[in-house]
């Protein structure tokens, strides 16, 4: 137990490491935090007045239970994809794990080590969503003294049960997958198509739900005390007995708490055992890519000249699309937010055509414009510019290349990789939401645009806060806040400037709006570069 | 020809790393950098290549300061850093690829230069192969072959034998008395005092940041008056410190 508590906390301390990093980002943390505050306010209200407007509905039909259960439902969900995510960059893709295995550790040892990281990340989502539903519901309800001792341990086991279902399936598929012969490209295939399933399965459940039928098993079910909560939760035992133990106390509280505690019990010590048996199998050798025997002259046909800016850009491309990490971040959970969008327009394409026509042409540029921003700044391409370089950026010092080239191909990179994003966009646009082709042409060059600036920034930040020195991918991305100071650089003034346009009159019709649009957009863009350019040449490329 | 005027370098909250260095590297030798752990040796190279500001003095190479002149200087010298863990990400072919690029070095004799290179040193079955599967000497071997595609008038290798098997060490060596031969420069940091005392026709010897010594190694035995190996006076000047 010593040793086990000792590799989580080396691990721990590697991957949060300050090594390398500035208190000025510290404190620009602190104020993005206090800049915050009343967000969490706004939030906490939120939620406390949909629990009890919920609850006052519910509460007369005897259904109030099922406010907990689709709670625990929504939160296992949630907590299984995020599990999905981290699980796999923290297991397979954390190349840390080889300086741990010559030592006498037990396998299951190193995974619990190795879990410590995503539990921080599921830790954070409990906070965020359970924590203020569980304490309204609590308030609204009248709960008991046990209602509270009980949430308050429930909210400590929540994550177990999905990180441990996904960790077993993962697990269980890259054993199999560890035996492919280039094990870097077939875990990242293997990742992405795990998570296309469940994506998919949402869907296909969600498309496939007979609302007539619905209807009919609710009315019957809502007949019944705590049945609305039966419904819910069918399918899923675990968020069925979690409501049920915080139900009024008695002794079927008592039993479902009791029931919760051995259940995961029983599945913690199912995936300790799946760890053993099945994690270093599919761990061992990930990152020993594949050696084939190509003949030298065959090589040598690939030598090929370019110019110096081409063959930059070229060598960045090559690092993120084959480095798992790398490219799971940059490219794939760049996709996310357009693919989640798309998703959202496959199930309800007709209210949003009707959002659409509702609003004027300024509004509706408006809002492309912001969502845009948004989907660029989650890009991590641009915020990790630097960063990514690791040891090997004393190359680009000694190497006679110039600096500005240096910078603008880290630029053109992430500019690059939002092209994927751009498309997926584009079909979105013209497909599912049929956008008039002069909006859809005005909305790509803003978008273009957009990206530029979003890429300069990010690289401007990434370079401000670099985080050089790291011994394993995942850590250019993990505890970094760089990507939310870009979420709060972009979003302060360009939310302002963009209520301001939305309330002006003088502003109306598609062509003003694209010409502001513009005009705002060249001027954050010449702004970035030349700071960009200011740090250049004060040479500050040679003190990181 | 390399000239180091009284170059200092301090690191915020730690002893002075480089103190009033003063150096000048002729054509057509090997000279040696030599030094404890912790000298200020990488540093020093460091303030060569380029990687860290200079905080007093001037570097040049062949005539060209390294802070005013940048590109020209690093247009000029090839440098094998300490750790050969760079671009692992890259195949071999790739790596070399992206060198002839930023060196502008036309195809054909790029492609000359792989063959022959990775020939000699063995590593021309695996240019292929992404850095990250080579072990610790291929790492060595691909970067050196790097720096000599470009066929630099100034050769600057932190410890570039480690790691090298027998057979390449002693090729890479052979092409180090090669280059000084025809009247260029190079300049190498070893531990490995046989080596330099076989290869080198200067030794320079830094401790706490100053230069102890620079000169052929006859000189350092009139200096010292013994017939002493390099060991004894490298271990007796470096320990009186």
């Amino acid at each position: 137990m010593n040793k086990t508590w000792l590799v989580m906390k080396t691990m721990l301390k590697m991957h949060y490491s300050r090594a390398g990093k500035k208190n000025t980002e510290l404190m620009l943390l602190l104020l993005a935090g206090l800049m915050l505050i009343p967000v969490l306010f706004l939030y906490i209200n939120l939620v406390g007045n949909a629990v009890s407007a919920l609850y006052q509905f519910l509460e007369p039909l005897g259904q109030a239970s099922s406010i907990l259960g689709m709670l625990f439902l929504t939160l296992h969900l949630l907590l299984f994809i995020v599990s999905i995510i981290t699980v796999l960059s923290a297991f397979y893709f954390a190349e840390d794990i080889e300086s741990f295995i010559p030592y006498p550790l037990q396998p299951y040892q190193l995974l619990l080590g190795k879990a410590t990281t995503p539990f921080i990340y599921l830790y954070f989502t409990v906070i965020a969503i359970y924590l203020p539903v569980f304490f309204f519901y609590g308030s609204v309800s009248g709960g008991s003294i046990f209602y509270y001792l009980f949430g308050i341990i429930l909210a400590v086991l929540l994550p177990v049960i999905p990180f441990t279902i996904a960790a077993i399936i993962l697990m269980f598929i890259m054993r199999f997958v560890n035996i492919a012969k280039n094990k870097d490209r077939s875990k990242v295939i293997a990742g992405i198509l795990t998570l296309l399933i469940i994506i998919l399965f949402n869907v296909a459940i969600r498309l496939n739900t007979n609302t007539e039928d619905v209807m009919e098993k609710f009315a019957s079910f809502i007949q019944k005390q705590d049945g609305l909560l039966s419904m819910i939760t069918a399918f899923y035992p675990p968020a069925y007995i979690s409501a049920k133990a915080l139900g009024d106390f008695s002794l079927v509280s008592i039993l479902s708490f009791v029931g919760v505690l051995l259940l995961t019990a029983l599945i913690f010590l199912l995936f300790i055992l799946a760890g053993q048996r099945f994690y270093l199998k599919g761990v061992l050798g990930v990152n020993s890519g594949n050696k084939k025997n190509i003949t030298t002259s065959k090589i040598l046909t690939r030598v090929k000249n370019r110019n110096v800016f081409t063959t930059l850009i070229l060598k960045e491309l090559r690092i993120i699309f084959r480095t798992p990490t790398f490219f799971m971040q940059c490219v794939i959970q760049s996709l996310f937010a357009p693919i989640f969008l798309f998703i959202i327009m496959m199930l309800d394409t007709n209210s949003l055509g009707f959002v659409m026509d509702s609003f004027d042409p300024k509004k509706i540029l408006l809002v492309l414009f912001l969502v845009t921003l948004f989907v660029f700044v989650a890009n991590a391409t641009a915020i990790s510019s630097i960063s990514r370089d690791g040891a090997s950026w004393s190359a680009n010092l000694f190497l006679p290349i110039n600096m500005k080239q240096v910078f603008y191909s880290k630029i053109a990179t992430a500019w690059i990789i939002n092209l994927f994003t751009v498309g997926l966009f584009l079909g979105i646009l013209l497909f599912a939401i049929k956008l008039p082709i002069e909006y859809t042409i005005i909305w790509l060059v803003i978008a273009l645009l957009t990206s530029w600036f979003t890429s300069a920034l990010g690289t401007y930040l990434d370079f401000t806060y670099p985080k050089l020195n790291w011994t394993d991918e995942q850590e250019v991305f993990k505890s970094r806040m760089v990507i939310f100071i870009a979420l709060l650089i972009e979003f302060v003034p360009f939310g302002i400037i963009g209520m301001i346009v939305w309330k002006m009159d003088a502003v109306k019709g598609i062509m003003p709006t694209t010409i502001v649009l513009l005009i705002v957009l060249f001027i954050a863009i010449g702004v970035v570069h030349y700071v960009l350019m200011k740090k250049l040449s004060n040479g500050d490329h040679l003190k990181i | 020809m390399i000239e180091i005027n009284n170059v200092t370098k301090d690191f915020a909250g730690k002893k002075r790393a480089v103190d009033q260095l003063n150096l000048t590297i002729p054509d057509g030798k090997i000279i040696g950098f030599l030094g404890p752990n912790g000298a200020g040796k990488s540093t020093t190279i460091k303030m060569m290549t380029g990687i860290l500001p200079i905080d007093q003095g001037t570097i040049s190479l062949n005539g060209f300061d390294i802070e005013k002149n940048a590109m020209d200087a690093k247009k000029i010298f090839g440098y094998v850093p300490d750790r050969p863990d760079m671009f692992l990400r890259l195949k071999g072919i790739d790596y070399l690829n992206f060198i002839g690029d930023i060196y502008n070095i036309p195809t054909e004799i790029r492609r000359k230069r792989i063959t022959k290179l990775t020939q000699l040193f063995s590593i021309d079955h695996a240019l292929g192969d992404y850095i990250q599967t080579y072990s610790h000497g291929m790492r060595q071997k691909i970067i050196v072959t790097g720096v000599l595609i470009h066929e630099p008038e100034i050769w600057i290798l932190d410890e570039p034998l480690t790691g090298l098997d027998p057979k390449s060490a002693y090729t890479l060596k052979e092409m180090m008395r090669e280059h000084a031969n025809k009247g260029k420069t190079v300049f190498f940091s070893s531990h490995g005092l046989e080596v330099v005392e076989q290869l080198c026709d200067e030794v320079a010897i830094i401790n706490n940041g100053k230069l102890l010594f620079y000169g052929s190694l006859d000189d350092m035995r009139k200096q010292y008056e013994s017939n002493q190996s390099l060991e004894q006076v490298f271990l007796e000047l470096t320990n009186n410190e």
